[in-house]
């Protein structure tokens, strides 16, 4: 009767969606908040205007490359948590680069492409100092990648409050901006950078590429259904989670150079902005399945960016994004769970 | 300066403050002990923290009851623990994704009450040291180990206990079985269902109870985030002392002493940067973990959903 159709499949996402805003809703009650206006307010905040779409996809860039690269640090098997701080090592590097480069006679867009190629090799350097630690240190990565989280954030505020911090007094907003010909082209208007959009674009297109069609997708997910088995099948285990490691950093720290380049044009203390976590819930949402990825993480930014409203209007602060991000996690895997109580009676 | 770390007051205050900065740890990696060890991965103990966190400090600031607030964060950390086990256990979710979801509403929630019912960061008399008679009149040894407060006690008092209980008693024998092989554990009559309903809500009321450590008894303060990311270092932790409760003792107090160390550098206006300084604790364990190498196996059926065959 209830056969495994997409249409089916969506209605009960759904229905996860509606029970999530309708527990969400009893919270708000609960807690003396007026829900509508709350509503109301995240939405406006992110579909309101041109402007404020925009901004969603500002947002949208550096997490749907982060999803890209979980996807395959997944497919692997593994737990990548450090992502957050391969992001933050991105950013750092891509600043590194550019402030070498930014006083010589270079063209703009030969700084601008060293420096995001930087930021990708400092995302994967990092991310490979984690599957070290796993590999050949036997350290777990969820412990090595939260220790390594932690090491990212010390090291960007050393170095906004110390070798590069503003000439006169450092301070929390970050380094001395960059000159405006160094940064990437943006539509006239808005913070939105079309280049960023191409290259979010382009990530999640490869790793849809990578993991479907390629041999190496198929064996780097059996390197993560079973890796005893796949290790007695001939397949170099412990390469292939080095080069998943790898690769996530990439994408990782693709996310963290285009903070720099396209929306902050410095580095900053939070330079992250917890996308890294948040990937990591969308990575898991969608089922490890690439093509959800870009509408997931689209929903997520809106929600991101329509809270950012709350603080001013209701006081609410961005605690009810949070209430509403677990509340859909939780909600999903329900829905999930009893769909698949549902399939096997039916 | 450098030559203030070695004398003698600051040593013993380096170690006792160790000692009683472990306590949170020691409450939630427990808890996460026996989850994993009946096969059941709870990353959602940072959430079950924050929760109780609040419950206890908004109890004990309302009533002055200390004991209250600490019995409104059990009882907080056990619903999360039941709708926790539900999840798990029933629907059989995916346990890495669901524990993020406990994550963020936890966060959420404790946030939102927080600002609807406090709004501002107040302080609350937390529980007084308690110095045990004879023992903490010892140079040195009495203020490090024996002039605590109770809940710093408790925690290291809960290590030996969960040894007992885990490795000594028909019960602990039920949650190992089942962790390793459920099917096994299943067809010689033990429930599954109910072992990993019971392990999962007693890691809830042990987080909430490390929250409350944190909010009633060591901080004395409760602001939004207030753990950032001390919850899943207790995970960690369990990797850490590769699922024995000594093993995470271990683990709990080089962490704290080394943050504790870290601690008192800044205090003391020792010239190393303090970014670099709060990197250590990180650093160090991390040193440690790949010096002590010891792979041990995690529990078989970690993270694997039990279904009975028909």
């Amino acid at each position: 009767m209830l056969k495994n159709n997409r249409w089916i499949n969506l209605a009960f996402q759904l229905a996860a969606l509606l029970l999530a805003v309708i527990f969400t809703t009893l919270i708000l009650l609960a807690a003396g908040a007026p829900p509508l206006e709350a509503y109301k307010n995240i939405l406006m905040g992110a579909f309101g205007s041109l402007d404020n779409f925009a901004n969603v996809l500002v947002a949208w860039v550096p997490l749907l490359l982060t999803t890209a690269g979980l996807l395959i640090t997944f497919s692997a098997g593994l737990w990548n948590i450090g992502v957050e701080g391969q992001i933050m090592l991105g950013a750092i590097f891509t600043t590194w680069v550019m402030r070498l480069l930014q006083d010589t006679t270079m063209p703009p867009a030969l700084i601008l492409t060293l420096a995001i190629l930087a930021g990708m090799v400092g995302g994967a350097l990092w991310a490979m100092l984690a599957g070290a630690l796993k590999t050949f240190g036997g350290v777990n990565e969820i412990f090595g990648g939260l220790g390594l989280n932690f090491v990212a954030t010390a090291l960007t505020l050393w170095l906004i409050f110390g070798p590069w911090k503003r000439p006169g007094v450092a301070s929390m907003s970050g380094t001395v901006p960059f000159d405006d010909r160094l940064s990437l082209t943006v539509f006239t208007g808005l913070r939105l950078s079309p280049w960023a959009l191409v290259i979010a674009v382009a990530a999640i297109v490869v790793v849809y590429l990578l993991l479907q069609g390629t041999y190496f997708g198929l064996r780097l997910k059996a390197v993560g259904r079973n890796a005893r088995a796949a290790f007695l099948l001939g397949i170099p285990t412990w390469q292939y989670m080095m080069m998943s490691f790898a690769l996530c950093g990439l994408f990782a720290g693709a996310a963290g150079a285009m903070q720099v380049v396209a929306v902050y044009h410095r580095l900053i203390p939070s330079i992250s902005s917890g996308y890294g976590y948040l990937g990591l819930i969308v990575a898991m949402l969608v089922n490890y399945q690439a093509l959800w990825a870009a509408p997931v993480a689209l929903f997520y930014a809106a929600l991101n960016i329509g809270s950012i409203q709350l603080p001013i209007v209701l006081k609410l602060d961005s605690s009810l994004s949070g209430v509403l991000q677990g509340m859909l996690v939780l909600f999903v895997v329900l829905v999930e769970g009893a769909r698949q109580q549902l399939m096997k009676k039916s | 300066m450098i030559s203030d770390l070695f004398s003698t007051t600051v040593l013993i205050g380096i170690l006792a403050s160790g000692i009683r900065l472990a306590t949170p740890y020691l409450y939630a990696s427990i808890g996460e002990v026996f989850g994993q060890k009946s096969g059941v991965l709870n990353l959602g103990i940072e959430g079950q923290m924050l929760l109780g966190a609040f419950a206890a400090f908004y109890v004990a600031l309302t009533t002055g009851n200390l004991w209250l607030g600490v019995l409104v964060a059990m009882i907080v950390g056990a619903v999360m623990g039941l709708a926790m086990a539900f999840v798990t256990v029933n629907l059989r979710a995916q346990q890495g994704i669901s524990g993020i979801g406990f994550y963020l509403f936890g966060m959420g929630v404790s946030d939102l009450l927080f600002q609807k019912l406090l709004g501002t960061v107040e302080t609350v008399k937390g529980f007084p040291k308690i110095f045990i008679p004879g023992l903490s009149d010892i140079p040195g040894v009495g203020e490090i180990f024996f002039s605590q407060n109770l809940l710093v006690y408790i925690a290291y008092l809960l290590v030996p206990i969960a040894w007992f209980v885990l490795n000594k008693t028909t019960l602990g024998l039920k949650i190992r079985s089942v962790g390793e092989n459920p099917d096994a554990a299943d067809s010689l009559g033990v429930s599954v269902a109910r072992i990993r309903y019971f392990t999962i809500i007693l890691g809830g009321i042990l987080s909430a109870v490390a929250g409350a450590s944190l909010s009633i008894a060591l901080l004395n303060v409760f602001q939004q985030n207030m753990t950032s990311g001390l919850g899943f270092i207790a995970v960690a932790l369990v990797y850490f002392g590769a699922w024995k409760p000594a093993g995470v003792l271990g683990g709990a107090l080089l962490f704290s002493m080394i943050n504790s160390l870290q601690l008192w550098i800044q205090v003391l206006g020792i010239p190393i940067p303090s970014d670099i300084a709060v990197m250590m604790p990180y650093v160090l364990t991390i040193l440690v973990l790949v010096a002590a190498v010891s792979r041990v196996r995690a529990p078989s059926a970690l993270t694997k959903p039990f279904e009975r065959e028909d």
